[in-house]
């Protein structure tokens, strides 16, 4: 037989069956619904048709006990209880088994015959379980479907486009026609006449592929419910096995996200489903003795918000209690007892995120491995979202993911380290902040920042992805950090620079490149180079062991040849301002000079000088004299000043001190090492 | 009669020999199409390198390339080949050869592989040329196993010795491919 039918077929009964079993679904709640039993009449009987049509005796005969069944119900003669809703489900169950062995051409992995006869006999067929969760594993295919105004949409833009480019050829040509000259050189106003021309055609290019990008974006989207519509049936099992009573409520399902979202969101939702009906919510008669309701209710809403989507899984079941969160913790190693006393009730919830936790005293078939939300979080980090819990003990739990509407356009900020140019998605990204060397602090060997009240650890980019530190970036003193936020921890890293952010395309790195720690994806810069968009949970996870950046080291030298403070020599003679400023100069001082009193006076008042060295015997003022009206100046009433001079008399250093200096160095014994110690003593 | 018949038989005898010939003239040259192999061969550790030209897709100047953090050697970096991330490999390490500069003659060799493309990074690219594999020498017994594992053999051609790949080998080797786990 041709595959064209076959596919044909094959995408028919997927349909047909979705339906069915949702419906089915539908039915146990509203039993007395005629208009829903037609329905799947409708379901049943068109499967019967196509799949007979084409010699699928299996499909076509399970869909025909399933109609008569039906059939039976719409008339009247045939009650709808339990069992009833049961056999229509193994009955669709069966079927989805048939045609999923077609599509994969294989034999039926059960005996047909049997499970007619048990049919035939009005009991409960069985089918060598492997539950509907399992066969779900298989993604999305590689085929989309796509509306098609959609298309029609996609195929006018690119006409456009053609339009657009057949303008900016003649464009070249009137630019050829002006570049010829052939009515003299062209004037500033055909000039200007070409430019505007050209913009508009540039600004309409700009608008046309913006669309055109939006349009393709779409053909990703796919509504929630391609992964929701088997959980009706999943938490129905699951409940019926442990003896509970368990609604599943799913509004905004037609909310559209990126396929490969979808994706990894099924296998999160899956766990929290099983999570939420094997540890949320009580049995029955524990609800009633607590005056709610028997039946529990487990609700999944999406809704759009902002940039994002928010889905939001709530149980009305027992809640999440701190205390015995954290007992269970303790127990099996996951903190110890200094960390269990600092957390608080809310932070408490948060322990089971991590691996290895699990609150089941008794380790079920369903959950309770120590596997559960870890895992969701794991995968959730992997799609850029986010996961929050909220409980209250004996009502509710809620688990709140926060998702980007699409994986393949992020916002994302740009830095260059090392040589090379990262992304970081913003929705990771704090704030930047330019780091001193006051503000960072060593805590246990580990360099931190204070940010805000809060510490804040601090790492190299650099270093932490084993790139060559450039510490020549040091030398104005501050480094930009990066302040990155995963959940509720916070990372300061350290890069060269940031670059301003942007909307970004992501890309995949392609099969030669599986994993790469810390690099999540790349993409194409605007000068056609690519960038690497780090993995923000990577730097999280290697920041702990990673070495420290060596910044307040790296300051502390650069603090030593730093200028050390500005001095200012005062001598009429050039031969000891040049030595002077020479032994100076080489000790990392920034030295000036005055010719003169009056020249130095001058020149104090336009610049703050640490220190003044002063000769006594000049023309015009004296050293003494210079002094005494340095001390009348605010600015320079706690300045020191070194008189320097060839008087060596005892009454020169008694005048000198009067006159409000610090020292007095007499020239004879004066060398480089009394003065720079002198200098140092009162400066540094 | 019988000198009719003779050279009729005579015309039959001309006639299958003519045909043997053709028919052996064509096994000729098809034996001889055997014995060429189309390849592109270029230089690495200053030695010159082959392989069938069917694994190329395409030949470029050495483009920008970004530094993955943390990967192995021979992973020189990721370049942008007309929208996809395309990793470029130098594979001189893994057939134990000098390591020489990449000069204004560098170039990378895009191959497809079933899985991926990868870009190969040569010192030059000499040229594509039908190799006769009459001087074909499987690979040196001397040379060791990680080498071996890469190399087919050798041929001996009036300029030289070419050393032929195993590009299939080279791109199912675990070493190539950076998987973090």
């Amino acid at each position: 037989m041709s595959s064209k039918y076959l596919d044909i077929f094959l995408r028919e009964a997927d349909e047909h069956l979705t339906s069915l079993q949702g419906g089915v679904l539908r039915l146990e709640k509203e039993p007395a619904n005629k208009v829903l039993i037609h329905e799947l009449l409708r379901n049943a009987h068109t499967l019967k048709g196509s799949a007979r049509m084409l010699g699928f005796e299996g499909v076509s005969n399970v869909a025909h006990r399933l109609e008569d069944l039906l059939k039976e119900m719409e008339e009247g003669e045939r009650e709808v209880d339990e069992r009833a809703i049961d056999i229509l489900l193994r009955g669709s169950d069966a079927m989805a088994r048939l045609v999923d062995a077609l599509a994969k051409g294989e034999p039926p992995s059960f005996v047909v015959e049997d499970f007619l006869a048990a049919l035939d006999r009005g009991d409960v067929p069985e089918i060598a379980m492997q539950g509907p969760s399992c066969k779900e594993e298989d993604g999305f295919g590689d085929t989309v479907r796509a509306r098609v105004k959609t298309l029609d949409s996609l195929v006018n833009l690119l006409g456009e486009l053609i339009i657009n480019k057949k303008r900016l050829e003649s464009r070249v040509s009137s630019l050829k026609f002006l570049v010829r000259g052939d009515g003299g050189p062209p004037s500033l106003r055909e000039l200007g006449q070409f430019q505007r021309e050209l913009e508009d055609d540039v600004l309409y290019l700009d608008y046309l592929i913006q669309e055109l990008h939006g349009e393709a974006m779409e053909l990703r989207m796919l509504p929630l419910r391609t992964i929701t519509d088997g959980f009706q049936r999943l938490v129905r099992d699951l409940a019926r096995d442990q003896g509970k009573e368990v609604d599943l409520a799913i509004d905004g399902d037609g909310i559209e996200l990126d396929r490969v979202l979808l994706e990894s969101l099924k296998p999160m939702f899956l766990h929290m489903l099983t999570n939420a009906v094997d540890h949320g919510i009580e049995l029955p008669d524990e609800r009633k003795g607590h005056g709610k309701p028997g039946k529990a209710t487990i609700r999944i809403s999406a809704r759009h918000e902002g940039d994002s989507v928010q889905i939001l899984v709530r149980d009305d079941g027992r809640g999440m209690d701190p205390a015995r969160i954290k007992q269970a913790a303790l127990r099996r190693g996951v903190i110890d007892k200094e960390e269990a006393e600092l957390l608080g009730d809310e932070e408490s919830l948060y322990l089971t995120l991590r691996p290895g936790f699990s609150t089941s005293e008794i380790v079920t078939d369903v959950s309770g491995r120590g596997v559960g939300l870890d895992v969701v979080q794991k995968n959730l980090e992997r799609v850029k979202g986010t996961l929050s819990l909220r409980s209250v003990v004996g009502a509710c739990t809620e688990i709140t993911l926060q998702l980007p509407l699409s994986l393949s356009v992020v916002e994302a900020l740009l830095v260059a380290c090392g040589g090379e140019c990262y992304a970081v998605p913003v929705s990771y990204v704090l704030e930047t902040i330019k780091v001193r060397s006051e503000d960072i602090v060593t805590v246990g060997g580990k360099e931190v920042v204070a940010l805000r009240g809060t510490t804040v650890p601090l790492v190299s980019l650099s270093s932490l992805l084993g790139l060559p530190a450039r510490k020549e970036l040091l030398e104005t003193g501050k480094v930009t950090a990066v302040v990155l936020k995963l959940r509720e921890q916070l990372l300061a890293c350290t890069v060269d620079r940031h670059l301003g952010s942007g909307e970004i395309v992501v890309k995949q790195l392609g099969a030669q490149m599986k994993r790469v720690t810390f690099v999540f994806g790349a993409t194409i810069l605007g000068d056609g180079d690519p960038a690497l968009i780090l993995s923000v949970p990577d730097l999280f996870a290697h920041a702990e062991g990673a070495t420290t950046t060596g910044f307040r080291g790296a300051f502390a030298e650069q603090e030593a040849a730093r200028v050390r403070g500005r001095i200012l020599v005062v001598d009429d003679s050039i031969t000891t301002r040049t030595m002077e400023r020479s032994i100076l100069v080489s000790h990392g001082y920034q030295v000036e000079v005055a010719v003169s009193g009056e020249d130095a006076l001058e020149k104090v008042a336009g610049v703050q000088f640490d220190l003044v060295v002063s000769d006594v015997e000049m023309p015009g003022i004296n050293g003494f004299e210079l002094t005494r009206q340095l001390r009348v100046l605010d600015t320079y009433r706690e300045v020191p000043i070194i008189i320097v001079s060839s008087l060596s008399r005892d009454e020169h250093k008694r005048q000198a001190l009067e006159a409000g200096a610090q020292a007095y160095i007499v020239k004879g014994s004066f060398d480089q090492g009394t003065l720079l110690d002198t200098v140092e003593s009162l400066i540094g | 009669m019988g000198e009719e018949n003779r050279a009729g038989y005579n015309i039959d005898g001309i006639l299958k020999e003519m045909r043997d010939e053709y028919w052996q003239g064509l096994e000729a040259v098809e034996e001889a199409l055997e014995e060429q192999l189309e390849c592109v061969t270029f230089a690495l550790g200053g030695e010159t390198y082959a392989f069938e030209t069917i694994h190329a897709a395409e030949v470029l100047r050495i483009p920008r390339l970004v530094k993955i953090p943390k990967v192995q050697e021979l992973i020189v970096g990721v370049f942008n080949l007309r929208g996809e991330i395309v990793a470029a490999m130098d594979i001189r390490p893994l057939l134990g050869l000098p390591q020489l500069p990449f000069g204004p003659s560098g170039r990378i060799i895009v191959v497809k592989g079933e899985k991926f493309h990868t870009g190969l990074l040569v010192e030059s690219i000499k040229g594509v040329a039908a190799l006769p594999l009459d001087t074909f020498e499987v690979a040196v017994k001397s040379l060791s196993g990680a080498q071996r594992d890469y190399l087919r053999g050798q041929l001996q051609l009036s300029d030289g010795l070419v050393i032929l790949l195993d590009i299939g080998r080279l791109l199912a080797a675990p070493e190539i491919v950076i998987d973090h786990g």
